[in-house]
């Protein structure tokens, strides 16, 4: 086993390896930073090179570009409040009001730092998981599925405002999340729903346009409205700092580092669940870290919490993701179904010999993972105080520019016109809500584990009628949901209880 | 003034006319579009991007082939805009779901094409529909699975794929003890499903179940018509049909898969074009490097001609009515 795991670190710092993995962190670290250009497209373009690469050469490449995808994606949605990915869209919540306050550097520092956190802690699960991965990911049936997607909806309670009004809001934009990921062809009976007679609706909602209007256009005509720069009259000299201070927060905050880490890597072994989750279970458990009310109401405002959790959560669940695609075969996100065609090229079977006779191209993956987040994260903190002082540019001169990021970024996502119009209207529904005060998180939650839970519980009780609920796991997974659901009721108490104590 | 340009005009149309006549066959410093209907990543976008750097050097001119992605219906948005919007030079061509003939015999909204005007190039491969039930089941062969008169659950993604379309016609006309369960988000949940014993089988485009049956997960115990090396003895579907009726349903339902990877030129493309075009796809899929690097990539690449895939087409469009009807109830078009 340590023999395998420093073989593994020998292969990659061949330098032939390793000049394959630059190149990888090159092509990846613009891919994360233009919204639209996703992570998996990239992966599947590239494919084609690695036909002529040793194995460990060709997963430098393949893996150096993905694992920066995440990293530099949330640094877009810190500075623009545009997601960078569909899978860093969460980080826009907390990072992009800290960059508005003229925190943009702290923002940065701290998402950095949580995101290499988050990839060694992946990288680190990966390894430890190695022998006991396959009665791990096989104990996870689709009754166990349901009650995971119950457990991430039941996030909406911390993810809603304070008090019955705002849990009311924070659950009426979670059903209609629910609502909206039914659009499409269903897929026990074939039938179209909801689909307006149009062809481009047959897919579903694409969450890239969604998300993109979602967050991107209120924030857009808010930088219009105000007509001032991003970090509004912020003096550019306080911009340059505060670098540091972001790392400092990370490990003030160390074991929410590792908890949204540990959320991310387990929501990245679970194939089925799709990356976009990992980020919002992640962000509704940095808001349970809150000690009392009036911090609850920080986030949102820009609560460095609330950029930690995402980003460590983002980045390990690519760690995890690997895990069922190395020992079944089966890939556990899109972008490792587009990798797994990438073994099959290299004649290397996944399945139970990756964790045997190629244990070292293993373990080679997971100091990929490593190697190529500190290299990102090194490499950014070098010119992190430059991108912060893009918050200081006066938004007349960013506004246009981030407006064709934005509308190209929704239109790659299929090629259709029907994509800016979603986008479009859901920048409208986005407007409405800021303005309004109504929580947008809870809508995105909803969207996300709609079709999830959906499945999984028809496929549930078709397989096995009631005798699904009695699982030992499901019941586990409920009691954390109730817990999870209960957890800001007992708060609000115990913050009254303290109020009349002291008066 | 006037007359003179006129003149200049006219003498440069009369230059260039024939000029360009020719030029239509000559693709020299020219671009080809290959248009994927679906999302980049899947099978039918990497046969395309594998053709794509094959197909030039069988092309006069030496032309730069690209891809470009049109996801969205499954593929009737491709489809319809090869069908209406691309132009009959030879520029554009388009690779769909193999299933667009069953949108189209079913009437689907939207459906705005007709297979059988396409300018047929041919397919790039053929796919076969396999049923694979676990290893460790006491059944080896169909015939053990019928004697034995117990149900296996099924494991599947909708109706419309082949996980689905395949086992439900097996079940109701078969008469096989069945029991779908559809859901799963893609086949490789289902092959999950089928590690953790959740569900006894899947059915399943054979290239694709391939690599599981290598490593003794699951075996195939019946297939549909289209067939490749490997699984040429299973019991077919069609031989054991009950009826000439659920002949034909079963018949009508694997027609398609013969053409697995169908690629055509838009209707009116000119004869010489389409003759040209169906004679590099025939020697760039035989071109060993290629062929090389399809096994590498598990694709199992063999050339139907243009004629083939046509005769495939009229064969499923030209049904009777009530046979269109029955056929609607089992299987309704999807991914």
């Amino acid at each position: 086993m340590i023999d395998a795991l420093l073989q593994g670190l020998f292969l990659i710092l061949q330098w032939k390896a390793l000049a394959f993995m630059l190149l990888g962190i090159g092509l990846g670290f613009w891919v994360g930073l233009l919204p639209g250009l996703g992570g998996v497209t990239a992966l599947a373009l590239m494919l084609p090179f690695i036909y002529t690469m040793q194995p460990h050469e060709a997963f430098a490449f393949l893996l150096g570009m993905h694992a920066v995808v995440a990293t530099t994606g949330d640094l877009t949605s810190v500075l623009f409040g545009v997601p960078g990915e569909a899978t860093t869209a969460a980080v826009i919540l907390d990072g992009h009001p800290m960059a508005k306050k003229g925190e943009a550097g702290r923002a940065l520092g701290a998402a950095l730092s949580s995101s290499l956190v988050g990839a060694i802690v992946g990288a680190f699960a990966l390894a430890l998981a190695i022998p006991v991965v396959r009665p791990l990911v096989l104990s996870f049936g689709s009754p166990e599925l349901f009650m995971l997607a119950i457990v991430g909806l039941a996030f909406i309670a911390s993810l809603s405002g304070q008090g019955a009004r705002g849990m009311l809001r924070g659950f009426l934009v979670g059903g209609l999340g629910l609502l909206l990921s039914t659009v499409g062809q269903d897929p026990q009976a074939g039938v179209a729903r909801f689909t307006l007679d149009t062809l481009y609706l047959w897919q579903g909602l694409d969450l890239v346009a969604v998300l993109v209007g979602l967050f991107a256009i209120p924030e857009i005509i808010d930088l219009v409205v105000r007509g001032t720069s991003i970090a509004g009259n912020t003096p550019s000299d306080h911009l340059r700092k505060g670098a540091f201070e972001g790392i400092r927060d990370t490990f003030r905050n160390f074991w929410l580092t590792i908890r949204c880490s540990l959320i991310g890597t387990f929501i990245g072994i679970t194939p089925g669940l799709g990356g976009a989750v990992a980020q919002w279970m992640a962000y509704g458990h940095a808001t349970q870290s809150a000690r009392n009310a009036e911090e609850r109401l920080g986030f949102g405002k820009g609560d460095v919490r609330g950029v930690i959790g995402p980003c460590a959560a983002s980045n390990s669940k690519e760690g995890g993701a690997l895990i069922p695609t190395i020992a079944f075969g089966v890939p556990g996100s899109t972008a490792m179904a587009v990798l797994l065609g990438g073994f099959f090229l290299l004649g290397l079977v996944p399945g139970p010999d990756m964790l045997t006779t190629h244990l070292p191209v293993t373990f080679s993956m997971v100091w990929t993972i490593v190697l190529a987040n500190i290299i990102t994260v090194a490499a950014c903190l070098l010119f992190l105080n430059h991108l912060a002082a893009l918050t200081n540019v006066r938004g007349h001169v960013l506004v246009p520019i981030i407006l064709v990021m934005v509308f190209i970024g929704a239109y790659t996502a299929n090629n259709d016109y029907g994509d800016l119009l979603v986008m479009l209207i859901f920048g409208a529904f986005g407007y409405f809500t800021v303005v309004a005060g109504w929580p947008r998180a809870p809508f995105v939650l909803g969207l996300v584990l709609g079709k999830i839970a959906e499945n999984y519980l028809y496929i549930s009780v078709a397989r096995y009628e009631m005798a699904w609920l009695s699982r030992p796991i499901v019941l586990a997974l409920l009691a954390v949901a109730i817990v999870v659901i209960l957890y800001p009721l007992v708060q609000a108490r115990r913050a009254q209880s303290r109020k009349q104590a002291n008066a | 003034m006037r007359t003179m340009f006129a003149l200049i005009a006219l003498c440069l149309v009369v230059a260039v006319a024939p000029r360009e006549g020719q030029a239509a066959t000559d693709f020299a410093g020219k671009t080809i579009t290959i248009v994927v209907g679906y999302k980049a990543g899947g099978g039918y976008d990497k046969t395309a991007r594998l053709l794509a750097r094959y197909l030039p050097n069988y092309i006069p001119g030496k032309p730069t082939v690209i891809v470009q992605n049109m996801p969205g219906a499954n593929s009737i948005i491709a489809a319809n805009n090869v069908y209406s919007v691309a132009k009959p030079d030879g520029l554009t061509m388009g690779t769909f779901n193999r299933n667009l003939p069953i949108a189209q015999l079913l009437k689907v909204d939207g459906v705005k094409y007709d297979m059988t005007k396409f300018a047929w190039i041919g397919s790039a491969a053929s796919e076969s529909t396999i049923l694979a039930i676990r290893d460790d089941l006491p059944y080896k062969t169909l015939d053990d699975f019928k004697k034995s008169n117990q149900t296996l659950v099924i494991g599947a993604t909708g109706p419309g794929a082949n996980t689905y379309d395949f086992p439900l016609l097996l079940k109701d006309l078969l008469g096989l003890k069945l029991k779908i369960v559809s859901g799963y988000s893609s086949s490789a949940d289902i092959m999950l499903a089928i590690e953790r014993k959740e569900v006894d089988g899947r059915a399943g485009s054979f290239s694709s179940i391939e690599p599981f049956i290598d490593r003794k997960l699951v075996h195939p115990i019946i297939r549909a018509r289209a067939t490749e090396p490997g699984i040429e003895n299973l019991p077919v579907d069609e031989d054991l049909a009950p009826n000439p009726r659920s002949k034909t349903m079963m018949a009508l339902r694997s027609a398609p898969e013969v053409v697995g990877r169908p690629y055509v030129l838009p209707p009116g493309t000119p004869e010489e074009i389409v003759k040209i075009m169906r004679d590099a796809f025939a020697k760039a899929i035989n071109d060993p490097a290629l062929k090389a690097e399809a096994k590498k990539g598990k694709m199992e690449l063999n050339f139907v001609s243009g004629e083939e895939a046509l005769k495939v087409m009229r064969e499923v469009l030209n049904q009777p009515k009530d046979i269109v009807d029955e056929f609607g109830k089992y299987v309704k078009f999807g991914e």
